[in-house]
């Protein structure tokens, strides 16, 4: 049952260094409606909602929530009023329990709580909207789909009339994923609204009752979902045509640029991450790794490029065995890795984007100025990177974390292809990037490909593997449960290797 | 009534960081007024005879500089530890070490030909504060001890190992906690400018070089990658414990410097009194100057004016000795709570 209106956004505009971000939207959410909030990186979706819930001011436009003009002074204001948001990186207090970060900050504690009560409320909302959760669990001991409830039941205990979820499958297993889709549905369904934030086609047709496309900070469309279609939406929001299948054109193969034999790894915990794994990588050649994510792909990733000790085994890069070698010296040797964490690790948020582009290659001799670095030089050479791969940025000089989740991701790759290396470990490379920046990286991955280089791709998207390997490898508790040419298998096979069948044992 | 209007900015530009300290200085200075108006006496006069007995004589301004050398080293040493982020509070210990280093060198050692005598002084001071400051790098990259605590506990044992030579193997002979006066050799040469020393040339050149350091070779790239991220520094292949580890050192040698500066310039042998918190000033000083050498040397000479200037107040004014404890403390507090405004735009506006 869709009703009445509950936000009313009119000619919403914001600007940040002189870069309309909002140029004059239009929003309206009604009670009972689960709207897709759709669009590229950098399309401001989340400046959008960040207005909504009072972090920033619009600098034009005005709000209206349940019929009344909205003045919000303090982030906790929108909440207070009823309007929540769940953001991509938690805020729970991982040490507390479950029960001890609901009830933490919520306004009508005052001095003693009274615990009993408190929880016999919780549960009730539990049991209204089908959740699962133990409350005394410590928050740091649940699984990351666990979390994401506990943050959305923070909200609904606080009886918020509007929640708003930014991105929040893109940590989830497909399972996870379903199942926060079936609770948003219930959620929907009892009265209030919910503004989704997402890439994810699939799950917009899954659970939206309506659809508003940004672009470029314009609003392009609301359309209901029963009016429209992928491609649809794909057009509005990139405002082209896309190509999504790739072909691959026979390379001539270099055989063993990386070879792998029976690689133990640990993970951060002592446990065994990576079991006996044994393969090899030609040059010109894609392999695939596959697999609910957390079953050894990153310490496989980290023990390849050196930044996580290797248990016994060995790995040998260009028939040298490089076991033992450092981060550095496999930088230099070739190997290339695009990590799956751009923020944090890929880039150093708060240092310029030349210093970023220039962090692989500051120490090769050509850069050197007698003892000095040759600063110009180095620049120089950023300048080309950005150029070359079209950076979209406010300024060279200013902090690389002012990027768009697509043009850093383009920075990263662009800083690794010129270095021109004959390995690429590329984990994650597209996940939360918008139509246009995959497409990007994808291409390039493909570019790498058919010169001839080696490419390990860890992937949790399936377009992406059917669309770009060679080989896929299908990872699962630290193992590979199967290995095969890309073709010979399906995704309904593929997704039962992925729970832990051995190929040997899939009934053809 | 009002309401504070909190608005989350994207980032501030190092002019806007600085402006908003100069700012904090102002509104601290305001309140240091209030107080010195509640201990009787007029603040416009405070501040007036405060910059007329650095500004006024020839005296006061050589003083002034004086007592700036010292916190330009712990200034940078603090300084250049913030910016990989990590919290050297030892300044003050490490100052002390770098002395007895030193000094030891005068107590056991040949007496050599000057230039030669003080090479040797100035390197073992700078050794004496590394070593003193590789204890809590040990620490922290070992076994993950948070560096504020350990190189805080560790200035007091600094000064009580400075007290054991002092009460003991180097006494003087009039049986004071102070050892005798160094030799000429082991005195820097005056610049002919009050009691200015050579230690100011030091500094100005060592400001130099850290600038050079910084912003012109490999380390300095390394070490402001690891600054900004260990994650990123360590994908990028830089060994980061031993940048933090090679970060300490350098903190500490600088202000080791501090130490031989005042015991060779100013003091000319060892006692209690060599300090007069400097390291806990360099704090300020850094904090108020966090990226840039050069901002130092002038955030530096404006705490010693402070310094220089409550000194004369005591006696011409007869206020206690504690407002010039206070003023800093409200500088340090002010700046702390300018934060606030380097993160948010903030507006007041009337309720409606």
């Amino acid at each position: 049952m869709i009703g009445e209106f509950l936000v009313e956004m009119r000619n919403i505009s914001k600007s940040f260094f002189g870069i309309k971000v909002n140029n004059k939207i239009n929003f309206t959410l009604r009670k009972g409606e689960i709207q897709a909030l759709l669009g590229e990186n950098g399309a401001g979706k989340t400046t959008l909602m960040n207005m909504l819930t009072g972090v920033y001011f619009p600098d034009e436009g005005d709000t209206f929530f349940k019929g009344k003009k909205m003045v919000l002074n303090f982030p906790g204001d929108a909440l207070s009023m009823g309007i929540g948001m769940v953001h991509q990186r938690f805020s729970l207090v991982g040490n507390l329990t479950v029960f001890e970060n609901l009830i933490l900050g919520h306004p009508k504690n005052k001095f003693i709580i009274n615990v009993a009560v408190e929880k016999i409320l919780i549960q009730k909302y539990m049991k209204q909207f089908d959740f699962h959760i133990n409350l005394d669990a410590i928050v740091d001991e649940l699984p990351i789909g666990i979390r994401q409830k506990v943050e959305i039941l923070k909200m609904l205990v606080r009886e918020v009339d509007v929640l708003i979820v930014d991105e929040p499958t893109t940590v989830l297993t497909k399972q996870e994923a379903d199942n926060l889709m079936q609770i948003l549905r219930n959620i929907a369904n009892s009265g209030k609204g919910i503004i989704f934030i997402t890439h994810k086609m699939s799950e917009v047709f899954q659970v939206a009752n309506s659809i508003t496309v940004l672009r470029k900070g314009e609003k392009i469309a609301t359309v209901n979902k029963e009016e429209t279609t992928p491609n649809e939406l794909a057009r509005m929001m990139v405002g082209k045509e896309h190509n999504t299948t790739f072909n691959l054109p026979k390379t001539k193969k270099i055989p063993e640029i990386l070879k792998i034999e029976n690689l133990f790894v640990n993970s951060n915990n002592g446990v065994l991450a990576v079991k006996n794994l044994s393969f090899n990588v030609a040059g010109g050649e894609i392999l695939s790794i596959a697999g609910v994510t957390g079953n050894g792909q990153i310490e496989l990733a980290d023990a390849l490029t050196g930044n996580r000790k290797v248990g016994s085994g060995n790995i040998k890069f260009k028939n040298r065995d490089i076991t033992q070698h450092s981060p550095k010296k496999r930088i230099d040797e070739g190997i290339s890795y695009i990590p799956g964490d751009r923020i944090n690790v890929g880039v150093a948020g708060n240092r310029s984007v030349w210093e970023n582009l220039i962090m692989k290659v500051y120490r090769l001799p050509k850069f050197k100025k007698g003892l000095l670095l040759n600063n110009v030089k180095l620049k120089k050479y950023a300048e080309k990177i950005i150029q070359k791969y079209d950076i979209m940025m406010p300024g060279i000089n200013l902090p690389a974390l002012l990027l768009s989740g697509g043009n850093l991701q383009k920075l990263i790759i662009g800083r690794e292809i010129e270095r021109d290396c004959d390995l690429y470990i590329c984990v994650y490379p597209t996940r939360g990037l918008d139509v246009g920046a995959t497409e990007f990286v994808r291409n390039s991955i493909l570019n790498l490909r058919n010169k001839g280089k080696a490419i390990i791709l860890i992937s949790g998207d399936f377009d992406e593997i059917f669309g770009l390997s060679d080989r896929i490898a299908v990872m699962c508790e630290g193992k590979f449960t199967g290995l095969f040419n890309n073709g010979d298998y399906s995704l309904e096979q593929i997704g039962l290797m992925m729970s832990g069948q051995e190929i040997e044992n899939l009934e053809n | 009534m009002f309401r504070i209007k909190l608005e989350q900015k994207e980032r501030v530009s190092k002019q806007q960081e600085l402006i908003i300290n100069l700012y904090a200085i102002a509104f601290a200075l305001i309140l240091s007024g209030i107080f010195i108006a509640l201990n009787g006496a007029n603040p416009f006069v405070a501040f007036w005879k405060i910059l007329t007995s650095v500004f006024g004589s020839r005296y006061g301004f050589s003083e002034t500089l004086v007592k700036s050398i010292p916190l330009i080293f712990t200034g940078l040493s603090v300084a250049i530890a913030l910016n990989s982020k990590i919290w050297n509070i030892g300044a003050e210990g490490q100052l002390f070490f770098g002395a007895i280093f030193a000094t030891a060198f005068v107590i056991y050692g040949p007496v050599l030909p000057r230039p030669l005598m003080l090479t040797i002084m100035v390197l073992l001071g700078m050794i004496g504060g590394a070593v003193w400051a590789a204890i809590p790098a040990l620490l922290k990259i070992k076994f993950k001890m948070n560096e504020v605590i350990s190189t805080l506990l560790l200035n007091y044992v600094a000064i009580n190992i400075a007290d054991y030579f002092l009460f003991g193997a180097w006494k003087g002979k009039d049986n004071f906690p102070y050892t005798p006066e160094f030799p000429l050799e082991a005195k820097f040469p005056r610049l002919n400018f009050g009691r200015v020393h050579f230690g100011f040339i030091i500094a100005i050149l060592l400001v130099i070089l850290l600038y050079i350091i910084i912003y012109h070779t490999r380390m300095g790239y390394k070490l402001r990658l690891t600054g900004s991220s260990l994650k990123a520094a360590k994908y990028a292949g830089i060994e980061i414990k031993k940048m933090m580890f090679l970060v300490f050192l350098i903190s500490g040698a600088l202000a080791g410097l501090a130490g031989v500066g005042q015991i060779c310039g100013i003091e000319y042998k060892l006692h209690q009194h060599i300090s007069n918190g400097y390291g806990y000033t360099g704090i300020i000083v850094a904090w108020l100057a966090r990226s840039n050498p050069f901002v130092i040397v002038f955030f530096a000479f404006f705490l010693s004016i402070l310094l220089k200037g409550v000194d004369s107040l005591q006696i011409v004014m007869h206020l206690p000795a504690a407002v010039g404890v206070i003023i800093q403390s409200l500088i340090l507090f002010a700046i702390l709570g300018g934060e606030l405004f380097k993160n948010y735009n903030v507006q007041i506006l009337r309720r409606k």
